[in-house]
C-alpha cells in the first residue's frame, strides 16, 4: 500500500496548554517528512472528524496519526475504514501523568514513536485459505448433544463422535435427575428424560453421527482440520473447521479407596453404580438383595484428598441430596449425608434447602475415617471430628461412596492432534487434567485454536450447567470457523487480520519458535524447518519474540519497527536524569497504565512506554538497540505467570522472564549491570500500584548510575 | 477411644417436628445461633448441635441434656438464622418433650399437652369441689351467712382445714413426689450421658443457680425478647409472693389459731394483693412480648398457652373473688371462688406435665451444668 502520513494534534483535554505545538509539528513536517500535519481544538468532535476525513478524501491520506487520547477510549469516533490508524496517548502519557516541565519532551517522544510505528507498519492483508465451517463434536452426553444441536439450528453442519453405542452419556445411565425448572418441590427427583434430545440431535439433517466411534487423528489447521473417524472397523476422513471437545468425564476408580470399604464389602457401591441399581428398581444391598433402610453417603470419596483428587467435582453433594431421595421413596428409610462440606454451587443450594427439609435426610458434617463390618451384613461408618462426636460410627446397611469426576483428558489426548507439540491439550496438569485454560473471561477456550471445551471435561459440572456451556462453545466454534475463514485471528486478537510472516531464507531451524509457540501453530516439513499454520495462530507474536535471527514479522508489528521507536526516544544528557523504557504487554499492563493515568496519577518522567501484543514477543535484541544507545534500563512489564496464569497467551510473561534469564550474557558484552532490566507482573486491576512500582525501578536505576554508553 | 454407636431415630425427629419444632430441618450447620447467643456456655455451646441432635432424632442426647434447659429462650438465634431454623422454638419443643419423657405417670404428660383432654383435666376439680359443696349440703341449703349479714366468708363456702386442705396438701405432696421421681431420672439420664468430673459437693452450685434465678442475671443477656427478663421477673416474684401469703395464711391458722376474713390492713392481705396484681401485670406483659416477637420468635404452642392461661385464671379469679367479696355479692363472689380453687387446683396437680415443671426442670439443669463444669 503507499502510504501518506497525517499527524493530528489534539489541543484539547489540556494538551494545548501543556505542550507547546509548533515544535512538534515544525519536527514532524521536516525531519519525519510526514505531508499532512494539523492540530485541533478538539478532534474527536463532529469538526475534527470532519477535517480528518476532508483529508482522507481530498489528500488521499490513509495513515493516521491520532495524537490524541489513548486508544482504549474514543475507538468509535475515531474510526476510519481503509485507513492505518495509530493512536498516540498523548493526553494519558504526556499531559495528565506528567508534571508540565516534563510534558513537552514526553509528548515529542510518543508522537515521534507513533509517527515511526505508522511510516514502519503497513496495512494488514489477511492469509486466506480455502476453509469448511463444519463442526466436530467429541462426545455424544449432555453438554455434546446440545452443542451440536446450537451449531446445527445455527446453520452450521455437524459430525458428532460418540465412543458408545449410544448417544446419552452418564445421563443416560441415571435413574432421576433434579427438577430443571425452579422452584425446586416435591418431587424432587425427575427422569432425566433424555429421549427427546437424542431423538433430535439423531434426526437433525445437520448433524452426522457417528456411535461406536472414534477420533483417531486430527491433522490440518482450523477452517481445514482432517479428521480421520473409526467407526465399527472402518474409517473416514471429514473436512472439519473448528471442534468441540465435550468428552465428559468418569468417575474416580473406586478400587483405591480400600479404606472407604469399595472392594471389601458389598454393600460399598460408588454413586454411579447406585444409580443402576436404582434403575432396577427398589433400593436394595446388593449383597442379599434385602431393601435398604440405613443408607449413609460419604461425600468427597477420594475427592479433595491430596491422595486421591484433589479437587471438589461439584456435582456429588447435589447427587447424593438427589440419591437421598431415592432412598427415601421408601418412608422408612433414612438416608445419612456425611459431608467435609456441603457444595451446592449456583441454584442446587436452593435444591439443597429444599432436600434438607425431608426429616429423613441427615446430614453432618464428619471426616469418614473407615468403614467396617456391622451385625447382619451391614457396615459400620467411622467418623472423626464429626458434628455429632469426634469418635463415632453410624450403622448402614448400604454405603454409598462419592467417587467425584475424572476428565476424559486425564489420561487421554483424546483429540489426536498431528502437531509438534503433541496430540492433546499441553499443560493440563496445572488443571488436574481437565481441559480448562486461565483464559480469564473466556472459558471455552483451550490452547489450540479451533478447539473449544465444554461440559464435565472441562470442569466438573451438572446436566444444567453442561448444557449452558454447550451453547457458549458453540458459539465460539462457530465464532472460530467464520474468523478463519475470512483471515482474522480470534480471542483474544479477535479483530486482527495480521498473520507471522517470516523470511524462511534466513531460518536456521533452530526450533525455537515451534517449541515457543503456545498454541502449537508451527509444526516442521521433513527436513525441520519450521511451518507455520496460520489458522492456528492467536498472533501473539511469541515466535517473533523467540526467533534470534528476528526473521518473524507481521505486517503492523516487528522487530525493527519497536527498536526504531526506541532508537527515537530522546537521552537526557543530564545524567542525573534517567531514561527508562517500560515495556508493557498490551492486555494487563498498558490498560492499567492507561487506568493510572486516566486517574491522574504521576508517571516517572524518566519512563517511556512501549506497548506490545504479549511480552512473549519481547525480542532480546532491543535491549541491545537500547542500552546500545544510552538507555538507563528497562522494565518489563508482563501478566502474572505460574499456575495461576493471566497471560491473554498463556505462556508470554512467562516466555519472557525466560528469556531475561539468557539476558545476562548481553548485558555483560555490554559492561552492564544485570539490574539495568527487570520483569515485574502486573494485573489489570493493579494500576493503582503501577505508579509506585515504575518509581521504584527509575530509583534503582539512579543508584545504579547512568549508562556508561550514554551520550556515545 | 472407643466408637460410640449413633442410633438415628427418624420417628424421634418427627415427634419433635410435631411438638412445635417443624423448622429444625433447615438448619445447615452454620452456627450463627451459637454465635449470637449470650446464655450459652463457651465450652460445650448450644444450640447448634441440639439442632443437629434434633435433625438426626438422638433422642438419648436430646432428652438427657442439661444445655436445653440452659436456653432460656431469648430467641436470638431464631432471629438471626439465615435459614429459618428458629433453634429458639426447636429447643422449646425438646424441653417440653423432656418434661414429658421423666414425669410419671406419662399418661399425664400426654394429657396435659393434649387440647382433646382439657375439659376432662378442669372436670376432676370441678367434681371434687362440687361434690365438697354438696357433703356440706351447700348445693340444696345455700352457702350461710355470718350472722351480722354484712360480710360474706369464703370459709363459709370450704372451711380450710376439712375442706381445702385435704384438697391441696395432697395435691401439693402429689406434684412434689411426681417432681422428685422425674428429677432423679433426669439426673440420672444427664450423668450417663454427659460425664463430666464433677465438683466436689452439690449445694455450692444450687446455691449460685438460686442466686442467678433470684437475680434474673441469665435471662438479662437476651437480646430480641429482652423485655421478657421484666416480665418474667414480675411473674417470678409474684409466685414467691404468693407463696409467702400462702405459708402466712397457714401459721395464721395452725400456728396462731387466727381465722379469716382478715382485713384489707393485715400484712397478709398487703402481700398477696401486691403479689396477684404483679402476676397479672407480669403475665400480660409475657402475652405481649410474645404477640410482638412473634414474627422473629414464634406465638409459641399449646403447651405454652394453656399455662400462660392457667396463670390469667388463678389471678383473675382470686382478685375478682376477693373484689366481690369486699362488695358483698354472694352470687357472684362465690362462684368466682369455686372457679379460683379449680384453676389452682389446675396450676398445682399438673404442674410437674405442664410449662410450671420448666422452674424445677431449668433449675436441675443450671446446678448439673455447673455441678459437671459445663460453663
Amino acid at each position: 500500500m503507499d502510504k501518506k502520513l497525517a499527524l493530528y494534534i489534539c489541543k484539547g483535554c489540556s494538551i494545548g496548554e501543556s505542550i507547546k505545538l509548533e515544535k512538534i509539528e515544525t519536527v514532524s513536517k521536516n525531519k519525519m517528512k510526514v505531508p499532512v500535519v494539523r492540530n485541533h481544538e478538539t478532534l474527536c468532535g463532529t469538526e475534527g472528524i470532519a477535517m480528518i476525513k476532508a483529508d482522507i478524501a481530498a489528500e488521499g491520506v490513509n495513515t493516521l496519526v491520532l495524537a490524541a487520547c489513548s486508544g482504549r477510549v474514543k475507538y468509535e469516533e475515531f474510526d476510519f475504514p481503509g485507513c492505518i490508524v495509530e493512536r498516540v496517548p498523548v493526553r494519558e502519557l504526556a499531559v495528565w501523568s506528567q508534571e508540565k516541565t516534563d510534558a513537552q519532551q514526553a509528548a515529542e517522544d510518543y508522537i515521534q514513536m507513533g509517527i515511526i510505528k505508522a511510516q514502519k507498519g503497513d496495512m494488514p492483508e489477511p492469509y486466506l485459505m480455502e476453509t469448511v465451517k463444519d463442526i466436530l463434536v467429541i462426545g455424544g452426553g449432555v453438554a455434546g448433544m446440545n452443542a451440536a444441536l446450537q451449531s446445527a439450528n445455527s446453520g452450521y453442519k455437524v459430525v458428532l463422535v460418540e465412543k458408545e453405542a449410544s448417544l446419552g452419556g452418564f445421563s443416560a445411565k441415571l435413574y432421576k435427575k433434579i427438577p430443571t425448572t425452579l422452584p425446586f418441590k416435591e418431587p424432587l427427583i425427575v427422569d432425566v428424560d433424555l429421549e427427546p434430545t437424542i431423538k433430535s440431535v439423531e434426526s437433525n439433517e445437520n448433524i452426522k453421527v457417528f456411535k461406536s466411534a472414534k477420533v483417531e487423528k486430527i491433522e490440518g489447521q482450523p477452517g481445514q482440520f482432517d479428521v480421520t473417524i473409526s467407526s465399527n472397523g472402518s474409517s473416514e476422513v471429514v473436512k472439519i473447521g473448528a471442534v468441540i471437545l465435550a468428552a465428559g468425564w468418569k468417575p474416580y476408580d473406586a478400587t483405591r479407596l480400600g479404606h472407604l470399604g469399595y472392594g471389601r464389602f458389598k454393600n460399598v457401591v460408588t454413586q454411579v453404580e447406585l444409580e443402576e441399581i436404582a434403575k432396577k428398581g427398589a433400593i436394595a444391598r446388593p449383597s442379599d438383595g434385602k431393601p435398604a433402610k440405613k443408607v449413609a453417603f460419604v461425600q468427597c470419596a477420594g475427592q479433595r484428598d491430596a491422595n486421591h483428587l484433589p479437587y471438589c467435582s461439584a456435582m456429588c453433594c447435589a447427587a447424593s441430596l438427589k440419591q437421598a431421595k431415592y432412598v427415601r421413596q421408601d418412608p422408612d428409610a433414612i438416608a445419612m449425608i456425611l459431608y467435609k462440606d456441603m457444595r451446592t454451587p449456583g441454584r442446587t443450594e436452593y435444591y439443597y434447602k429444599e432436600a434438607q427439609n425431608d426429616p429423613g435426610v441427615m446430614l453432618t458434617k464428619a471426616d469418614v475415617s473407615g468403614v467396617s463390618e456391622a451385625p447382619d451384613g451391614n457396615l459400620y461408618v467411622e467418623m472423626k471430628d464429626s458434628l455429632l462426636g469426634s469418635s463415632v460410627k453410624l450403622e448402614a446397611d448400604l454405603v454409598v461412596l462419592a467417587t467425584g469426576m475424572v476428565p476424559a483428558t486425564a489420561d487421554d489426548p483424546v483429540l489426536n492432534l498431528q502437531y509438534r507439540q503433541g496430540p492433546g491439550l499441553p499443560d493440563l496438569e496445572l488443571f488436574n487434567g481437565f481441559a480448562d485454560s486461565n483464559f480469564i473471561c473466556f472459558q471455552y477456550e483451550t490452547r489450540r485454536t479451533g478447539v473449544f471445551a465444554a461440559g464435565a471435561v472441562r470442569q466438573p459440572m451438572n446436566m444444567t450447567e453442561a448444557q449452558e456451556d454447550a451453547t457458549g462453545a458453540a458459539l465460539k466454534a462457530i465464532q472460530s470457523a467464520e474468523h478463519v475463514a475470512v483471515g482474522m485471528s480470534v480471542h483474544p486478537r479477535a479483530w486482527d487480520l495480521t498473520f507471522p510472516d517470516p523470511m524462511m531464507t534466513r531460518c536456521t531451524s533452530c526450533k525455537r519458535c515451534t517449541e515457543e509457540c503456545p498454541f502449537g501453530a508451527i509444526d516442521e516439513d521433513e527436513k525441520g524447518t519450521p511451518f507455520f499454520k496460520p489458522g492456528r495462530c492467536r498472533r501473539c507474536a511469541t515466535c517473533m519474540g523467540a526467533c534470534p535471527e528476528r526473521i518473524v514479522s507481521f505486517k503492523d508489528y516487528h522487530v525493527d519497527m519497536i527498536g526504531s521507536m526506541m532508537k527515537s526516544t530522546s537521552i537526557p544528557d543530564d545524567e542525573d536524569e534517567p531514561r527508562v523504557f517500560v515495556i508493557c504487554c498490551e492486555n494487563d499492563a498498558y490498560p492499567a497504565i492507561d487506568t493510572a493515568a486516566l486517574q491522574k496519577m504521576k508517571l516517572d518522567p524518566a519512563a517511556r512506554f512501549i506497548t506490545l501484543r504479549c511480552l512473549g514477543s519481547m525480542n532480546l535484541v532491543w535491549l541491545a538497540d537500547a542500552f546500545s544507545r544510552g538507555v538507563d534500563g528497562m522494565l518489563l512489564m508482563g501478566c502474572k505467570f505460574g499456575d495461576n496464569y493471566q497471560c491473554h497467551f498463556a505462556k508470554g510473561s512467562e516466555l519472557a522472564n525466560y528469556r531475561l534469564g539468557k539476558v545476562q550474557e548481553t548485558l555483560d558484552r555490554l559492561q552492564l549491570e544485570a539490574d539495568r532490566v527487570k520483569l515485574v507482573e502486573v494485573a489489570i486491576d493493579e494500576y493503582g500500584k503501577v505508579p509506585q512500582m515504575i518509581t521504584d525501578f527509575v530509583d534503582k536505576i539512579k543508584e545504579i548510575g547512568p549508562n556508561p554508553f550514554k551520550g556515545m | 477411644m472407643s466408637d460410640q454407636i449413633l442410633k438415628p431415630d427418624l420417628e424421634f425427629t418427627k415427634e419433635i417436628i410435631a411438638a412445635g419444632g417443624e423448622s429444625l430441618k433447615k438448619c445447615y450447620q452454620c452456627s450463627t445461633c451459637t454465635v449470637v447467643c449470650d446464655v450459652t456456655s463457651d465450652r460445650k455451646p448450644f444450640p447448634r448441635k441440639e439442632m443437629l441432635y434434633a435433625q438426626w432424632g438422638l433422642k438419648d442426647k436430646l432428652l438427657a441434656s442439661p444445655d436445653v434447659w440452659l436456653c432460656h429462650q431469648c430467641s436470638d438465634c431464631t432471629a438471626h438464622c439465615p435459614r429459618g431454623a428458629k433453634p429458639g422454638e426447636v429447643l422449646g419443643a425438646v424441653r417440653k418433650m423432656t418434661i414429658q419423657e421423666y414425669s410419671s405417670p406419662s399418661f399425664m404428660g400426654k394429657m396435659v399437652n393434649d387440647s382433646k383432654f382439657l375439659l376432662l383435666l378442669f372436670a376432676v376439680p370441678i367434681i371434687i369441689f362440687l361434690f365438697q359443696l354438696f357433703i356440706q349440703g351447700h348445693l340444696t341449703h345455700g352457702i350461710p351467712r355470718i350472722p351480722n349479714g354484712q360480710l360474706m366468708s369464703y370459709s363459709l363456702m370450704y372451711p380450710p382445714t376439712l375442706y381445702i386442705d385435704t384438697v391441696f396438701v395432697p395435691v401439693a405432696f402429689f406434684a412434689a413426689f411426681m417432681f422428685y421421681k422425674g428429677l432423679r431420672k433426669y439426673w440420672t439420664a444427664m450423668s450417663a450421658n454427659y460425664p463430666a468430673p464433677p465438683r466436689k459437693d452439690v449445694l455450692t452450685p444450687l446455691a449460685e443457680t438460686i442466686r442467678e434465678i433470684l437475680k434474673h442475671s441469665v435471662f438479662e443477656k437476651c437480646g430480641v425478647s429482652k423485655d421478657r427478663s421484666t416480665a418474667h421477673k414480675i411473674l417470678f416474684y409474684s409466685f414467691v409472693g404468693l407463696a409467702i401469703t400462702t405459708t402466712l395464711a397457714a401459721s395464721y391458722i395452725y400456728v396462731f389459731d387466727y381465722h379469716g376474713p382478715y382485713p384489707q390492713t393485715n400484712i397478709i392481705k398487703w402481700i398477696g394483693n401486691v403479689s396477684g396484681v404483679a402476676m397479672l401485670i407480669g403475665i400480660t406483659m409475657i402475652v405481649m412480648n410474645r404477640f410482638k416477637n412473634q414474627e422473629k420468635a414464634g406465638t409459641g404452642s399449646y403447651f405454652d398457652w394453656f399455662f400462660i392461661v392457667v396463670v390469667y385464671g388463678v389471678g383473675l379469679t382470686g382478685m375478682l373473688a376477693q373484689i366481690l367479696r369486699l362488695a358483698n355479692i354472694p352470687v357472684l363472689g362465690y362462684p368466682m371462688y369455686f372457679a379460683h380453687l379449680v384453676f389452682v387446683f389446675v396450676l398445682f396437680a399438673y404442674a410437674p406435665y405442664s410449662k410450671m415443671a420448666h422452674m424445677v426442670y431449668r433449675t436441675t439443669a443450671m446446678v448439673f451444668a455447673k455441678y459437671s463444669n459445663r460453663r
